[in-house]
């Protein structure tokens, strides 16, 4: 449904993705996971035209074409079609968190204001935020912003969710609220491409997870299998090395 | 002894008489001169700022190397100057202005340059994942704009325009050096009558400090009414009503 195939990307001469092949189907949850710097938001960012990629193919429902070629107006079509969670939330601070939710309806979608808001109170809703719907996103803590970025991401009913590293930013207290959430989501059937550190979310939620370093795809496969016995030894590195980094805290 | 008190007190009177006196003849130019010199500059200036800002930030060909250009000239030229070339010089190319609308010409493109970077910089004090996060639910340049960074700009850029505007108050001046009969003239000429200049000059800063402390007063007050503050309470408690009622209804039709 969205996919890159031989995605190349730089910046300047540092070569950040180097022929990535990378396939999300509907009703799919993927993790990716590596270390940082191992290209995995540069990744995400390029598959939502955040970053203009260098070379490639770019697949969405029917579209199939080179990713250079892809036009403006696109990109537009594409972006209508998918949700995109930051993982600094990005909620609009001139507006509530209600106004945040309704923007992509009423302004980009052209909905009724009657409308939209029903359906942006249902999102914040399912996310807990309905009791927080006219604070400003400077009055709310990042578990809750985040969360209302969420239920933004959602009300435009995409075919599929982007999420950056949704928690990073978050202190540890707070990942939960978001976490769960985005276990829900999936446990509906939303189709997600997880950039992720939480690996326990990757194992429980997560259908599919890809493993990134330095700029290519390592290891690819069942979430569980991939998780807890990897076949590479980077993989095995990596899990170990963020196995200790838990225990630590 | 009582001769000085009595001079003392003699002189204390004629002063008095002469601020009184004087009071309403400076304050008449000023309200019809000063003030609207202010506004009308400040209105035309600000316009031609923000196309200036947004041409550079746009980053529309051409128009970007002219807008520098333009900045280059006006910041890097003395007021006075660019009010007497307006004035005294284009009249050589027969284009004639009286003093009043030179002097709103002048003060306009002076300020277009300055403000402009001010609206500028504040634009790209807009971080941009606030643009990022809306082209991602849809919106295209021209609504991420107006509905996201202008409105956002605008808060940044707020306190250096109005410290603009204070500072043009005291600038329209200038224009008394190209025939404008501000309230400065004023002040200069009956000082010159009654030979007080220094009662007089107090008195004319007097009044531009009284101007300035109004607009100081505004300028809080709308800072204050901008703020993206916490929602009324009962605004809060009938948007929950309001949502209760929705699923009411929603369960009313299954």
């Amino acid at each position: 449904m969205l996919g890159v195939r031989n995605l190349h990307k730089s910046f300047g001469s540092n070569q950040v993705l180097k022929g990535i092949d990378f396939e999300v189907n509907e009703g799919e949850v993927i993790a990716i996971i590596g270390s940082s710097g191992s290209g995995k938001t540069t990744l995400l960012r390029c598959m939502a035209f955040l970053e203009q990629a260098d070379d490639g193919t770019f697949m969405f429902d029917d579209l199939s074409k080179d990713i250079r070629t892809i036009s403006k107006k696109e990109i537009k079509e594409i972006r209508m079609k998918m949700g995109f969670v930051f993982q600094s939330f990005n909620l609009f601070r001139n507006m509530t968190a209600l106004q945040n939710v309704m923007e992509g309806l009423t302004t980009a979608r052209k909905i009724p204001a009657e409308e939209a808001k029903k359906t942006s109170l249902e999102m914040l809703e399912k996310v807990g935020m309905l009791d927080r719907a006219n604070y400003y996103p400077d009055q709310l803590s990042g578990g809750q912003q985040q969360r209302v970025a969420i239920a933004r991401a959602l009300a435009t009913k995409p075919e599929v969710i982007l999420f950056d590293e949704p928690t990073s930013a978050l202190d540890p207290e707070l990942t939960g609220e978001v976490l769960e959430v985005m276990v829900k989501l999936a446990r509906e059937g939303t189709t997600m491409v997880v950039v992720t550190h939480e690996m326990e979310f990757a194992k429980n939620v997560a259908n599919r997870v890809i493993f990134m370093e330095n700029g290519v795809v390592v290891e690819e496969g069942d979430a569980k299998e991939v998780l807890t016995d990897p076949k590479q030894e980077a993989t095995r590195r990596f899990l170990r090395r963020i196995l200790r980094k838990e225990e630590e805290e | 002894m009582d001769n000085i008190f009595l001079h003392f007190g003699d002189r204390f009177i004629r002063i008095v008489r002469i601020l009184i006196e004087s009071f309403p003849k400076l304050l008449v130019p000023c309200l019809k001169i000063t003030i609207t010199l202010t506004l009308f500059s400040f209105f035309f200036g600000l316009i031609l700022a923000l196309i200036i800002a947004l041409v550079q930030v746009a980053d529309i060909k051409g128009l970007k190397q002219f807008a520098r250009f333009y900045v280059w000239i006006f910041r890097g030229t003395p007021l006075m100057l660019q009010l007497f070339i307006i004035f005294y010089g284009l009249p050589s190319f027969g284009i004639f202005f009286n003093g009043y609308v030179a002097a709103i010409i002048a003060f306009s493109l002076n300020l277009a340059a300055y403000n402009s970077e001010i609206i500028r910089s504040a634009i790209q004090a807009v971080p941009v994942g606030q643009s990022e996060a809306g082209y991602m639910v849809g919106l295209n340049y021209f609504q991420v704009m107006t509905r996201i960074v202008l409105p956002q700009a605008a808060r940044i850029a707020f306190p250096p325009l109005f410290s603009s505007l204070i500072g043009l108050t005291k600038d329209t001046s200038l224009a008394s050096s190209i025939t404008v009969i501000e309230m400065m003239s004023v002040a200069k000429r009956i000082a010159a009558v009654y030979y007080e200049p220094f009662w007089m000059y107090m008195e004319a800063g007097f009044i531009y400090l009284m101007i300035c402390t109004i607009l100081t007063k505004m300028q809080t007050a709308f800072e204050k009414s901008m703020e993206w503050k916490q929602p009324d309470e009962a605004v809060l408690v009938k948007e929950v009503t309001e949502k209760q009622d929705l699923e009411r209804e929603d369960r009313g039709l299954r």
